[in-house]
């Protein structure tokens, strides 16, 4: 150790010129670096005076000075609330669910992909598999209750038709089938776009690999096992620990394109809580601490994964 | 070099558009109103003195001219924010910018130097529109909607300003002078304070402007030559138009959203006891657990259970449900007449043959059907005008000029019925005949552009009852429906002085719960709503029970009960 200290101790003069002259050389890129991080302060930081908001029965129009302070009562109140647990075990489920299913399926797609031998097609079915990236959810919501409806849904009319089902299967109008339609059709939407970075990984595995594979006789399966997949494991160890940092959080755009009355129960997430109590009843308390709630679990958990892939011996996150 | 030269620059350009975009986020609505770089005692908020903003453009305009001589142009340009309902019709101009709103600035903002903005507020959640607005800091100069509540709500939340009326009347005697003479006045108040300036709402005994629609040819081809005025004959003729395989749901259907849904009025008991009326008889929050409101449900849960109404309804929006009439798939559809009804356009389009009438409100109590003819009569006012607490006294003066202005008759009658020989033809009768399905430049906005005008009346003035059905009903289809209209008009008239005509009680303080729970007992409502629509009858009775208590327990009682106290305060109106 003290060794490699001698050897490594004129390093940082050199790499003080290296990061000025690098600044020199390259300072218009830098400036241009400059508003993105302004803004991730100003959008991520510089709002966090706002969190006493938790402690205020705050009417933006009457300013701090004009609003109650209410000390634990609207944390209290909100941790009560039989509508919050709800919408928390909900979202907590759902998450999880996603996790399971969504996460697995952009390394499958890549490592398909990965495989894919003529690069004109491989192009053309990523473009495809990227474009429900770029559809809205109230686009996706509304194609999808035209295709699933039961009497007059596309799919049912289909299946009925092919003499396949008597009746219309309730893809979301029952909250259970609700639940798998809405999750698959998650996973449909961002499983494209999700294979970006991990084929960005593979494209980083050097070629000898397999080519000596290859010459010691491994077969395509036997490759992306002992190559491809060691390969890309520290991106998919980053990515969910990333992914479990959002496991608190929830999308209302999705699940308000695929709200109806029948599936409350389970389109009932942190999203539709913050929304309903928060912003239509303009209880912005309310809504900040369950937002602040959403996150502390987050940071937690990614910390926790972080220390926990960190002792299997990965590089972890931070 | 050259080729490095340009990379810099382009980088340089990048940079600078980043930094205008980063800056324009930045910016503040008090930066950027002109008016607030003027003098200290202009820019002053509302709110950071105990003066409101209004009395301070009381004791400036003191010594003013009365009305519109007395105006002066700004010295400052000041701006002036005004909301207008996004309904999301398809078929009509940007709401915030068109020849009209460009016709506002040109003939009444560059003569005062005001500079005249319309602020797009969704027309199905207004009460989020203001309340993200109100943390943005940037509240229109003038707050307008229909509900008293809402505008209760929103004093309770600080967002508005009081005002005193007399110099109100000072800057805008016209529009003054109507409330006076419509004893609208006594409305103006919350809590013994001036907040609200009220539109004038003409016949609002009657909605003669809602009608409904249905399909004739179907109901002669089962044997009914009118509309049933009773539910056991209503049943039959639908009953029999399915069975016919006129129509799968003759009742089509649609998701039950937002406030105002499941108006109970015609399943209530008459004569009314007052604290019940004042306690439940409320249209914002549905009285789920009253009785009436039990009779009504019970009634959907038949038609459902009948086949009448689609199985899907929950989730079919009313732009899908308008479709289905027009294609021809569903026996009735309500809305409001205007001399372009483009439902009616496209159902004789889709339906060569297809006729079609009004149901014409009739004064029966169907005694085996529970329900009498009564109806919610409108308020006696329009609109309800307020001012943001975060306006400055120039932009509130500006409100109040605005306000003015549009109450001269012929500012009026032009954004009412637009561009002679364009918009509309002056009849031989002298009264303006609107052009059917105008398209060219100027346009109107939803409905005659009426969610600009609202600001004064609520609906366009020609002459009589008789000549305004004949502007406002369309004359270009296979079928003419002006003598029916009449006729509704005339039924409601009948059935008001009957004494069913429903006026909601109003209260003279805000009942908080209704704020805090009014959101949440709307989404559980719909959920309870259909649970009950679609259960088995035999199951019905306990299911009510059981959501009624639920439904009380998430904040209805609070609500009954903080009401009961109003009541019993003295703090509301009198059952008429």
């Amino acid at each position: 150790m003290a060794k490699n200290k001698q050897s490594t101790s004129p390093a940082p003069v050199t790499k003080r010129r290296s990061v000025a002259s690098g600044f020199k050389r390259d300072w218009q890129l830098y400036l241009m670096l400059l508003f993105p991080l302004a803004m991730v302060f100003i959008f991520n930081y510089a709002s966090y005076p706002g969190l006493r908001m938790i402690f205020y029965n705050y009417k933006p129009a009457k300013g701090w000075d004009g609003s109650k302070f209410v000390g634990m009562d609207i944390i209290l109140k909100v941790f009560a609330d039989k509508d919050f647990r709800n919408a928390l075990i909900s979202s907590l489920v759902f998450n999880f669910m996603d996790l399971l299913v969504g996460f697995p399926m952009p390394i499958i797609l890549a490592l398909m992909l990965n495989e894919l031998r003529y690069p004109r097609f491989k192009k053309v079915t990523q473009t495809i598999l990227y474009l429900p990236h770029f559809l809205s959810w109230v686009i996706i919501g509304s194609v999808a209750y035209t295709m699933f409806r039961p009497t007059s849904g596309l799919v049912n009319i289909a299946l009925q038709n092919m003499g396949l089902i008597d009746q219309g299967i309730p893809f979301l109008t029952e909250k259970f089938h609700w639940a798998v339609t809405y999750l698959l059709i998650g996973v449909w939407q961002g499983m494209g776009w999700g294979t970006i970075i991990y084929l960005a990984a593979i494209t980083g595995i050097s070629g000898e690999l397999y080519e000596a594979a290859m010459i010691d006789g491994a077969n395509r399966w036997q490759r992306m096992r002992h190559i491809t997949l060691p390969g890309i494991k520290s991106t998919v160890v980053t990515l969910l620990i990333m992914n479990l940092g959002r496991i608190m959080g929830s999308n209302y755009e999705r699940l308000d394109s695929f709200y109806n009355s029948q599936v409350r129960d389970f389109q009932y997430q942190l999203a539709v809580y913050i929304y309903e109590k928060g912003l239509a009843g303009a209880k912005f308390s309310e809504a900040t601490v369950v937002g602040l709630f959403q996150s502390i679990v987050g940071l937690i958990l990614v910390i926790a994964a972080d220390r926990f892939a960190k002792k299997l011996g990965e590089d972890g996150l931070l | 070099m050259k080729k490095n030269a340009l990379q810099k620059v382009l980088a340089l350009a990048m940079v600078g558009a980043m930094a205008m975009g980063t800056l324009a986020g930045c910016g503040s609505t008090q930066e950027a109103a002109p008016a607030d770089t003027s003098a200290a005692t202009t820019t002053e908020s509302a709110t950071s003195t105990d003066t409101t903003a209004a009395e301070t453009t009381a004791e400036a305009a003191a010594d003013e001219v009365a009305g519109m001589e007395g105006w002066e142009p700004f010295a400052e340009t000041v701006t002036l924010k005004v909301p207008v309902y996004d309904r999301g019709a398809e078929g009509v101009p940007d709401v915030s910018n068109n020849y009209w709103t460009k016709w506002i600035q040109e003939n009444f903002g560059d003569k005062y130097n005001i500079n005249v903005e319309y602020v797009g507020i969704t027309r199905s959640d207004v009460l989020t529109d203001y309340a993200l607005l109100a943390a943005a800091d940037d509240l229109p100069t003038i707050l307008m909607e229909y509900d008293f509540p809402k505008q209760a709500k929103w004093v309770t939340d600080g967002y508005l300003t009081t005002f005193d009326m007399n110099e109100f009347a000072k800057v805008a005697p016209t529009y003054y002078a109507r409330m006076e003479e419509l004893g609208l006045l006594k409305y103006s108040e919350l809590n013994g304070e001036t907040y609200f300036c009220l539109a004038e709402r003409p016949y609002s005994d009657t909605n003669y402007t809602f009608v409904t629609f249905y399909r004739t040819d179907w109901a002669e081809q089962v044997g009914y030559d009118s509309y049933p005025a009773t539910w056991a004959d209503q049943k039959d003729m639908l009953l029999k138009i399915k069975e016919a395989g006129l129509s799968e749901y003759p009742l089509g259907g649609s998701m039950v959203s937002g406030a105002g849904v499941d108006q109970n009025y015609a399943y209530r008991e008459f004569p009314f006891d007052e604290e019940d009326w004042a306690v439940y008889g409320d249209y914002n929050v549905v009285a789920l657990g009253n009785p009436a409101n039990k009779k009504l449900i019970q009634r959907e849960n038949e038609k459902y259970n009948l086949g009448l109404i689609d199985p899907e309804y929950y989730t079919i929006d009313a732009e899908t449900a308008k479709s289905n009439f027009v294609n021809g798939k569903s026996f009735q559809w309500s809305g409001y007449i205007s001399g372009s009804m483009d439902f009616l356009t496209g159902f004789y389009e889709n339906n060569p043959d297809g006729k079609l009438a009004v149901a014409v409100s009739q004064n029966v109590v169907d005694k085996d059907g529970g329900t009498t003819p009564a109806f919610r009569a409108n308020n006696p006012f329009g609109m309800m005008v307020s001012f943001s607490s975060s306006a400055t006294e120039d932009e509130i003066k500006a409100a109040w000029m605005y306000m003015e202005w549009l109450s001269q008759e012929e500012n009026l009658f032009t954004f009412q019925w637009g561009i002679e020989g364009e918009n509309y033809t002056m009849g031989e009768n002298g009264l303006p005949v609107a052009t059917a399905d105008y398209d060219g430049e100027y346009k109107q906005g939803f409905n005659n552009s009426k969610d600009y005008w609202c600001i004064v009346v609520e609906a366009r003035n020609a002459g009589t009852i008789e000549d305004i059905i004949h502007a406002n009903t369309p004359h270009d289809l296979p079928q003419e429906f002006e003598e029916d209209i009449v006729k509704n008009y005339y039924a409601q008239v009948e059935i008001a002085e009957a004494g069913y005509a429903v006026h909601d009680c109003m209260f003279a303080v805000d009942i908080e719960a209704v704020g805090e729970y009014s959101a949440t007992l709307a989404e559980k409502y719909t959920v309870y709503r259909d649970n009950l629509t679609m259960c088995d009858p035999a199951e019905f009775d306990a299911l009510y029970d059981q959501y009624a208590q639920e439904y009380a327990d998430a904040g209805y009682a609070e609500i009954a009960e903080e009401r009961l106290e109003a009541y019993q305060n003295g703090m509301t109106s009198k059952l008429q």
